[in-house]
């Protein structure tokens, strides 16, 4: 019979990586922990208030998502309900950011209620038909501060883990993107007549958003040239189904800066920055606990 | 090898995650912000549709034929002068099955909320695409609707074919 140790060997190993709970934690890490924080709480609040706004001017339904599919969002349609929700949600962040839970009973769910009228948020914003996903990483970050706060009493573990929880996300997301354009068109997805088919779109909604548009000379080398167009592609696929690589500490940064080259990539072909996630991968692709450490010591522990 | 007990709980919370992750995405089509299969740019190749807008004037001659997109008349106008997002837009346009009352006011509320300048008279073209078997590109824009700020909403100023 294989010990127990051996079996789950890769499992544990996973674990070790994703949170090392059984670290020395260092001032690196301490402050990087809350700078991690600190932008996906700015970037929740950010999100609650760009949203509302837009919410202010829809009347109409087009496509239920989320909370949607289950309630009459339209509740949140045609008055202020949305701004007063921003404010709920910012409100709640700032409290969950302060560690409200030192002088109000319950103070460790103000993440978790900030999460969940956020998501209400982004229920009575998208219902136009639009299924964005540039909010994604940080909405799962959110969630892994609010998980953090509700399961773990020790602080240090929760940060922790919220980080290792973004770092999992990520891996798994992109992954699963690969996933979807493998089983819709296997390896034929690179071909890059496709990435054209994209350049045109992308060119169309620049007409649309500010009425005339000029293509970039990487967009035009991709449409001159088919090979080029499937280079890109190749390297976006590639990259993105080897994404899980992040999760393990050895791999980590080059895959992040594989996603960060990927998102550049996408920038430049199609004009789509998802801007809150490249800060994002930004924050996350590089050791700056470690970097934090190596510059400014702390007496008694070794640089990590 | 013995966990930490700090790992056994992030391991059991990752867990639970995953499952209402999968569940949820299992029933609602792939999403259920923040947890999405992340299917955009899949269907590569396909034909696509998006959408534009031009100003036109009260004394212009409405044509409702689809053209190449090259042909299309009228000034080009910036959503953005709006505050509108083109995605909002394409989708509203591509995703709306039938055009009623409603919907035609949604449309002009979306595009007139705040608009740059009044009065304003504004037809708005689905334009689609499809790649050919010459390996080009072949766009044609579609008139669907005039919204204008001196325009009272209605669906006879819609295209005959999808008028009610």
């Amino acid at each position: 019979m294989i010990p127990r140790s051996r079996q789950w060997h890769f499992f544990d190993s996973l674990w070790h990586h994703l949170f090392g709970f059984e670290r020395p934690d260092s001032r690196g890490q301490r402050i990087f922990r809350r700078l991690f924080e600190a932008f996906i709480a700015g970037a929740s609040v950010w999100l609650a208030w760009y949203w509302g706004r837009y919410t202010l001017r829809i009347s109409d339904i087009v496509l239920e998502l989320g909370f949607a599919r289950y309630i009459d969002i339209s509740f949140m349609h045609g008055n202020a309900l949305p701004i007063w929700n921003a404010w709920a949600i910012t409100g709640l962040i700032i409290l969950g950011f302060l560690r409200i839970d030192r002088w109000i009973p319950l103070g460790r769910w103000a993440y978790m209620a900030a999460m969940l009228l956020l998501m209400l948020q982004y229920a009575a914003r998208f219902v136009l038909g639009e299924i964005p996903h540039s909010s994604n990483l940080v909405g799962m970050g959110l969630m892994g501060f609010a998980l953090a706060e509700l399961q773990f009493k020790d602080r240090v573990a929760g940060g922790r883990f919220a980080i290792g929880f973004s770092y999992f996300f990520i891996g798994l997301g992109y992954t699963s993107a690969a996933a979807s354009k493998l089983i819709a068109r296997g390896f034929a997805w690179a071909d890059g007549r496709h990435l054209w088919m994209w350049i045109n779109e992308k060119a169309v909604d620049e007409v649309a958003r500010s009425g005339s548009v000029e293509l970039n000379w990487v967009q035009q080398l991709a449409l001159d040239h088919w090979w080029i167009a499937t280079a890109f592609l190749a390297f976006g696929l590639i990259t993105e189904a080897l994404a899980w690589l992040v999760w393990y500490r050895g791999t980590r940064y080059v895959a992040m800066w594989a996603v960060f080259g990927l998102h550049m990539g996408i920038w430049v072909t199609m004009d789509i920055l998802f801007a809150l996630s490249v800060y994002e991968i930004l924050l996350l692709g590089l050791p700056w606990a470690a970097i934090i450490d190596r510059l400014w010591p702390e007496k008694g522990l070794a640089a990590n | 090898m013995s966990l930490n007990p700090h790992t056994n709980n992030a391991r059991t919370t990752l867990l639970g995650v995953l499952i209402v992750y999968a569940l949820t995405v299992a029933i609602n089509l792939g999403e259920f912000w923040p947890f999405s299969i992340y299917p955009m740019f899949s269907q590569a190749g396909n034909p696509w549709s998006r959408a534009i807008v031009r100003e036109v004037q009260p004394e212009d001659s409405l044509s409702w034929n689809a053209l190449p997109l090259a042909d299309v008349p009228g000034q080009p106008y910036g959503v953005r002068s709006g505050g509108v997002d083109p995605i909002d837009l394409a989708n509203f346009v591509s995703k709306t099955a039938i055009w009623n009352q409603d919907r035609v006011a949604a449309l002009s509320l979306m595009l007139l909320a705040d608009p740059p300048k009044e009065p304003l008279r504004l037809m708005v073209y689905r334009v689609q695409a499809r790649l050919t078997e010459q390996d080009s590109i072949a766009m044609t824009a579609m008139p669907y609707v005039v919204v204008g700020t001196d325009l009272p909403p209605d669906t006879k100023h819609l295209n005959p074919e999808l008028r009610p």
